[in-house]
């Protein structure tokens, strides 16, 4: 089966099998390998990507379901000039990060709040995050890390 | 995990795909495709209503709402009707999975999937909601509580597909819905109650604590009849407890989902302060 989709801004065509999931598709046959593969059955949110503005388990979805959609991964995030996005940014700044497994997915989530509200409340976060595990950080970092990605982003509006 | 994909474009096509006893209707997946990676079911053909632009619909019928099959948690989550008119759904839909998997499941895939601890499952069921069916012999409409057989197992027969389900208006009733679970995200309760209450009318239904979501009709009646003042509010629980048959698994034993259940209603009819008026 041919599918067409939008994958960070650029237009992919590609052939794939019928009961190719979306993320093998990214990571075997694209070489995406920012997103993970962590439960591989939508518990532990490694997988998050961004599908039409909505961030979506991609172990849980086929490649077959991203045609005609506009797809965000990890690795679209960082401008063409190496310019990280707010959110990455603050991630690093704000120690948010130990052994990085869950962190492209957390990101995904987090920029999927972000792009819809720029000024989430700490329970926002909470509720947007909660289908991404962290086994490292107990999670208060990362919180601190979206707001603090918020607050940059407000800032950069203005 | 090797099938064949049919994506029609039309109900008509719909139908003829799934006249192959081996397939099965992908809807958001979220359930699905857990299944068929653990082994759980083997279909030959998925077939993905994602192109049926008519059942992604959620329409106001006056006194009832239709959700189309293709609508996701998500989007009834955004729905003013909904918003409105059935504060239980959304609490319910709240306590489901988590965000990724509310902007993929849906409501109708839950009741698909008939699992004894459907949380939006409950939640129509309280909402007396109606299953439409289409099928080779034309359209039926299915209480949801006769729908749902047993775990996993509904009245659909081959070629038949639930194309909606339309529940009651449900905002002129107080609503709770307490899931009692291991944590918040993406947990399976161990056991989840949901009541409606207007004055002396009450709809009281559970999960996780039966072969399927049970309403307790005979407990409603007597709330009706009797009231809960006193003595009679530990007849009324007791009666509630009567319809439930839970089991032990991995989640909790059938002793302790007795109890949580026994203890919540006490919580919720019984509290000495709100006279059971502490279902808002």
């Amino acid at each position: 089966m041919r599918i067409n989709f939008r994958l960070n801004g650029e237009t992919i065509t590609t052939e794939i099998e019928d009961s190719m999931r979306a993320l093998d598709l990214l990571r075997e046959d694209l070489g995406l390998t920012g997103t993970k593969e962590g439960c591989g059955e939508g518990e532990c949110g490694a997988c998050t990507i961004i599908v039409d503005g909505n961030a979506v388990n991609s172990c849980l979805m086929l490649a077959a379901e991203l045609d005609g959609t506009s797809v965000e991964t990890i690795e679209g995030l960082t401008g063409s000039d190496g310019k990280m996005h707010p959110v990455q940014r603050s991630f690093i700044d704000k120690g948010a990060v130990q052994c990085g497994f869950c962190i492209p997915g957390m990101i995904m989530s987090a920029k999927s709040l972000l792009d819809k509200n720029d000024s989430p409340s700490k329970e926002e976060i909470e509720a947007a995050l909660e289908g991404n595990l962290c086994r490292c950080t107990g999670y208060v970092r990362i919180i601190e890390a979206v707001e603090d990605a918020a607050s940059i982003i407000r800032e950069d509006r203005k | 995990m090797t099938f064949k994909l049919m994506i029609p474009n039309t109900e008509g096509e719909l139908q003829q795909e799934l006249m192959d006893d081996e397939a099965r209707i992908l809807a958001g997946g979220t359930d699905l495709m857990v299944q068929m990676r653990s082994g759980k079911v083997a279909p030959t053909r998925v077939v993905s209503i994602k192109k049926l632009e008519r059942l992604k619909e959620i329409s106001d019928l006056g006194e009832r709402i239709r959700i189309g099959a293709a609508v996701t948690y998500s989007e009834l989550q955004r729905s003013h009707i909904l918003q409105e008119k059935s504060p239980i759904l959304l609490k319910a839909i709240r306590q489901i999975g988590s965000l990724q998997i509310r902007n993929r499941g849906t409501a109708v895939g839950n009741i698909a999937n008939a699992s004894p601890a459907g949380d939006a499952v409950l939640a129509m069921v309280l909402s007396e909601a109606r299953v439409e069916i289409m099928g080779p012999k034309g359209e039926r409409h299915e209480s949801i509580e006769s729908f749902i057989i047993g775990p996993g197992r509904t009245t659909l027969s081959t070629g038949e597909y639930i194309r909606a389900v339309v529940i009651e208006k449900t905002d002129d009733w107080q609503s709770l819905f307490i899931k009692v679970g291991q944590r918040n995200a993406m947990c399976i309760s161990v056991a989840s109650i949901g009541v409606l209450r207007k004055g002396k009318e009450v709809r009281l239904a559970f999960g996780s604590v039966a072969p399927v979501v049970v309403r307790a009709h005979k407990a409603e009646r007597f709330f009706t009849r009797e009231g809960i003042d006193g003595t009679k509010l530990g007849e009324f629980v007791e009666r509630c407890v009567e319809s439930i048959s839970p089991i032990d698994d991995v989640r909790a034993s059938s002793w302790y989902r007795r109890q949580v259940v026994r203890g919540e209603l006490m919580k919720i009819f019984g509290h000495p302060d709100v006279g059971g008026t502490d279902v808002t």
